[in-house]
């Protein structure tokens, strides 16, 4: 993404302008709900309007925009609940948007490509997103189940999540993408079909960047939340 | 991301300057990304997610808040500080930095400056990327499913140096998957399906 001017998002700043400097905030405003029309709203106005929780639309706007939070501050339960709903919808975005999407793509680009190559490059394709489903699949059913009944304050679930295991998925599923792009990018050449492959790169970039981001919060936000609250009940 | 990359940094407020030296740079020298922030608060944030090498600093910023200044520079002993000079600063501002230029050098002072400072960590990027035969024939079992205790049985090898060509074939592809490697030892020809 071409971005040389790092835009820190306050309460203040007009969400068009934002979108202007860094139109991968689209895909923050869709994880959102909310709609691309944000005519002059600040960033304040736009959340109330939409319920969201603004501290928690600041904290991943900021990291769209490349600054890492310091420290996170715990959340309150309405918190975080926007924080689910962005979590969730991220989920949908994968399996519904980008799946196909880059899967058209690479069927796009078969015809450059010896039958071979190609099955073993679908083959991986397909292995490498059944992985990330399962892995959202674990998220949905197990994990934010799990966070909900304890901000909730119902009773125990008997599921426990493993944070070690949690965070081995993520590694897992971030080093398959990354040989997905260096496949493309430094060792398979295909002939003619360079727009399709360009498409491809173009979504897989997308997905990595929304991926990381995904995991970020996953893993510096929502996991010390969740060992946060545990250890005030056990204690 | 491309880890050989040199993270630099300009803190300075005008948005021209920012693109003049940037772009000065980026344009004669390859391997340099640039970063614009305008004033110190913002070097931790940065600094957690991409590591910084360089920072080119209008002393202006830091002339009243020296002690503060100090402090950050300090905290991040790895980063090295070069002011932009346009006016002339009390000498006791510019010592707290490690070297200076004049706006009005010429941008090749400014670039050697900078090529001196990254000199020994940029030489690495001239590494050879064609695996080695030895390497070759540890890709061709890998690929085939062989775990490491058996392709050092088979090639007569330690399996710690098994691991050490494995780390290489990884680090020369860019690939670090299994089945990443048997793609590209088969679009390589180096083994064929049956």
């Amino acid at each position: 993404m071409y971005q040389t001017k790092k835009t820190y998002i306050t309460p203040t700043s007009k969400m068009l302008d934002l979108i202007n400097d860094n139109h991968s905030l689209l895909l923050l405003l869709q994880h959102f709900n909310i709609d691309f029309a944000v005519s002059n709203a600040t960033v304040k106005e736009l959340c109330s309007k939409n319920n969201v929780s603004l501290n928690v639309f600041l904290l991943v706007g900021n990291l769209y925009n490349d600054f890492y939070p310091e420290k996170v501050e715990s959340f309150k339960v309405e918190e975080v609940k926007s924080l689910l709903t962005f979590l969730k919808n991220s989920h949908a975005f994968y399996i519904e948007d980008k799946y196909p999407e880059l899967n058209f793509y690479l069927q796009k680009i078969k015809d450059g490509l010896s039958t071979n190559d190609f099955k073993l490059i679908e083959k991986f394709f397909n292995d490498y997103y059944s992985e990330v489903l399962d892995h959202f699949k674990y998220e949905d059913e197990i994990v934010f189940p799990y966070f909900c009944s304890l901000i909730n304050n119902s009773s125990i679930p008997t599921t426990a999540i493993s944070v070690e295991e949690y965070r081995n998925h993520h590694t897992d599923i971030e080093t398959k993408l990354t040989d997905l792009k260096n496949l493309f990018l430094k060792h398979i050449s295909i002939k003619n079909e360079l727009s399709a492959k360009r498409k491809f790169l173009n979504s897989l970039f997308e997905l990595e960047f929304d991926l990381t981001i995904h995991s970020i919060i996953e893993e510096k936000i929502l996991i010390p939340l969740v060992e946060k609250i545990e250890s005030e009940r056990n204690g | 991301m491309d880890k050989e990359r040199k993270n630099i940094v300009i803190i300075e407020p005008s948005p021209i300057v920012f693109e003049g030296i940037s772009a000065s740079i980026a344009k004669r020298e390859n391997g340099y990304s640039f970063f614009w922030l305008e004033n110190i608060d913002e070097i931790s944030i940065l600094q957690q997610q991409k590591r910084i090498s360089i920072i080119l600093i209008n002393p202006a910023i830091i002339q009243n808040r020296l002690q503060e200044f100090v402090k950050v520079k300090n905290q991040f002993p790895e980063i090295y500080w070069i002011g932009i000079l346009y006016s002339f600063f009390d000498s006791h501002i510019l010592n707290t930095l490690n070297d200076t230029f004049s706006i009005t050098d010429s941008i090749s002072i400014v670039i050697k400056k900078i090529n001196k400072i990254c000199k020994d960590s940029t030489s690495k990027l001239n590494y050879n990327e064609d695996l080695s035969k030895r390497e070759i024939d540890v890709l061709k079992l890998l690929a085939k499913g062989f775990s490491n205790k058996e392709i050092a049985d088979k090639l007569n090898i330690s399996i710690h140096t098994v691991m050490s060509h494995r780390k290489n074939i990884m680090d020369k592809t860019g690939i670090r998957s299994l089945p990443g490697l048997t793609i590209f030892a088969v679009t390589k020809k180096i083994i064929t399906l049956e």
